[in-house]
């Protein structure tokens, strides 16, 4: 469904998404968002960044557009383009322009993987002047007051080629993310997974002890959005040790023997 | 066009239209007269064949009789003379002194063949001409010797390194013998043996090998001598492909050493046992095998030490949760600081007991 047939009020949610705050970040982000500053969510996967978009767009009530960034996504994919429609030829706003228009959250989830060009089209909107400048229809749109740019970064992925330019991540304020700590990730996933303590804590703690791999082998943790899912799928009926095989070891990494260490640390609580 | 039994090869210095110019029935005569002298030098004979048509068309059999001669003589005594006066004899025939064709038949002769008394140079040409010959015939001979002295020195190097392999054994004997648990070292000294007698040099990697083999109980005396028969079928097959089966540094090497072998290898667990100590204590932790520890410190709080072999229980799988045991227990000092403590971490208990024992201060 092109986002133009869509109302921008479709993209606004009516139910709280769960999120368990870590520090201050709630308050930072509506501090920031009430002194209309840039936001940037550092952190790893699966960390909840995303989840702290959609619960910051619920509680400041305002509409969320979220673009997941990729490698081939241009400036124009952000801002619009003419499209042909029939015989005529017409201008289709991007998600960023729907939401600089409607004054809601524009968030771009790894914004560091979208082209070079995509970064030189929001600097206008990160600093005093707010503005989207649409040069190929000769627009400039001020966004509104109640507009906020969110972009997120992880920088365990960033390397030489790909990373963020300093004149782009000075323009935002910074909220940094890591897992959380094991009381309120046990909080978590009983909360998102409905399993009981002793599961989540022994879930909680094959996790910290996979995150010690770090750097020994292991690019990234496991994530607490992993750990949802293995409590996801114990609570559905499937053997804890098979669930956390699927869900903890066999998606961080394809090296056979840490495979099978990460499956004795699983063995040790299971 | 056929020439006839004369021919022979003597169609490559005849062109056809010089046949041609020769009365037919003395073709035959032609041909032959060419091949005869063209035995001499090829050169004379073409030189020859352009001349004598002009001298057999005057049908003077004597005159073409003399001419042959006359080109033999000065050929004799040198062929590009002979060329030279072949050309120009049928001028001076025609001259009317009938003596100057052999006056200058004579004076070139002389010229080439030089004075009389000049026995030397001859002389020297047939010794160079002998000693040539012998050479020739040498060459087979120069040539087999100079296989025999590349294969000679070949032997010679490898002889020599031999002997140095073999005193580097004899230096690396007593010291492993010491650290060898003595009721292997009989078996042991009789595999050293059968491998240092077909290469000294692999018999230096088969002596590091065998101990760690024994002395880690990874083979038994039967097992080591079974790895070492197979490991003397490769090296008679290939010397360096068999040094690095005594040296463990061959697959096939560490294939024949797991069917023979007693238990789990450390080695074959290593790395999984390290990810597990890691992820346990939360700090980079490496396994080390008893056979190390003379190298290591063995409080070190950044190790654990385990045998390099494990056949307490019957299968690799009960093995490996013995060796994973331990790396446990090994961990969980690790993370609790059991060889990080020191004194100086608890200086008011120490300063008490020191008040209280004032003698062991």
């Amino acid at each position: 469904m092109a986002v133009e047939s869509q109302r921008v009020e479709d993209f606004k949610l009516t139910e709280e998404p769960y999120y368990l705050p870590l520090g201050n970040e709630v308050e930072l982000f509506e501090s920031a968002y009430h002194s209309r500053l840039p936001v940037m969510l550092k952190g790893p996967t699966g960390c909840g960044k995303t989840r702290f978009v959609e619960h910051m767009s619920w509680r400041l009530s305002r509409t969320l557009v979220t673009v997941a960034c990729h490698e081939d996504l241009t400036a124009s994919d952000l801002v619009g383009k003419y499209t042909l429609r029939g015989d005529e030829t017409v201008w289709q706003d991007g998600p960023l322009t729907t939401a600089v228009k409607a004054g809601g959250i524009a968030y771009l989830d790894e914004i560091v993987e979208a082209r070079k060009d995509t970064t030189v089209v929001i600097h206008p909107l990160t600093d005093d002047r707010r503005i989207l400048p649409l040069e190929k229809k000769g627009e400039i749109v001020q966004a509104p007051d109640d507009f906020l740019l969110v972009i997120s970064y992880n920088p365990g992925y960033q390397s030489v080629l790909k990373d963020l330019k300093h004149s782009t991540k000075q323009r935002f304020v910074a909220i940094e993310f890591d897992y959380p700590p094991p009381d309120l990730e046990e909080s978590i996933l009983k909360s998102e997974s409905g399993i009981d303590d002793d599961t989540a804590a022994k879930l909680v703690k094959i996790a910290e002890k996979v995150r010690n791999l770090r750097t020994h082998g292991l690019e990234e943790g496991v994530s607490t959005r992993l750990l949802v899912y293995a409590g996801q799928l114990i609570q559905s009926g499937v053997e804890p040790i098979a669930a956390c095989e699927a869900t903890i070891c066999k998606p961080i990494t394809d090296d056979l023997e840490m495979q099978r260490s990460i499956v004795e640390i699983i063995a040790t609580q299971f | 066009m056929t020439f006839g039994p004369a021919v022979g090869n003597v169609g490559m210095y005849v062109a056809r239209e010089m046949l041609i110019s020769v009365p037919e029935d003395q073709r035959q005569a032609y041909l032959r007269m060419v091949e005869e002298i063209s035995d001499l030098k090829y050169q004379l004979g073409v030189e020859v064949a352009r001349q004598l048509p002009r001298l057999l068309a005057e049908a003077d059999p004597e005159r073409v009789a003399r001419y042959l001669a006359q080109v033999r003589e000065v050929a004799a005594a040198g062929w590009k003379s002979g060329v030279e006066v072949a050309k120009q004899l049928p001028d001076l025939y025609d001259a009317p002194d009938t003596t100057l064709a052999g006056s200058y038949v004579d004076i070139v002769s002389q010229a080439t063949a030089g004075p009389a008394e000049d026995t030397e140079t001859a002389q020297l040409a047939i010794e160079l001409d002998d000693l040539e010959r012998e050479l020739r015939e040498m060459e087979p001979k120069v040539k087999r010797a100079q296989e025999l002295r590349t294969q000679l020195a070949a032997r010679d190097r490898r002889d020599e390194k031999r002997r140095k392999h073999a005193v580097e054994l004899a230096a690396a004997l007593p010291p492993i013998l010491a650290r060898l648990r003595p009721r292997y070292r009989p078996p042991y000294l009789e595999q050293v043996r059968q491998v240092a007698a077909a290469d000294p040099e692999a018999s230096l990697e088969a002596a590091d090998t065998l101990l760690d083999l024994l002395n880690g109980e990874r083979v038994s005396p039967e097992g080591a001598a079974e790895w070492v028969a197979r490991g003397l079928d490769v090296l008679e097959r290939n010397k360096e492909v068999g040094r690095g089966y005594f040296r463990l540094g061959s697959k096939y090497s560490l294939q024949v050493l797991e069917e023979l072998k007693e238990g789990l290898a450390l080695k074959s667990v290593a790395r999984v046992l390290k990810l597990y100590a890691t992820a346990l204590s939360g700090q980079e932790v490496a396994i080390r095998a008893t056979t190390e520890m003379q190298a290591v410190d063995v409080y070190g709080a950044d190790h654990i030490i385990l045998p390099p072999e494990m056949h307490f229980l019957e299968d690799d799988e009960g093995n490996f949760t013995a060796y994973k045991v331990a790396t446990a227990h090994g961990a969980g000092r690790i993370e609790f600081g059991t060889y990080g403590f020191t004194l100086d971490s608890i200086p008011d208990t120490v300063a008490r007991l020191r008040e209280r024992y004032p003698e062991t201060a």
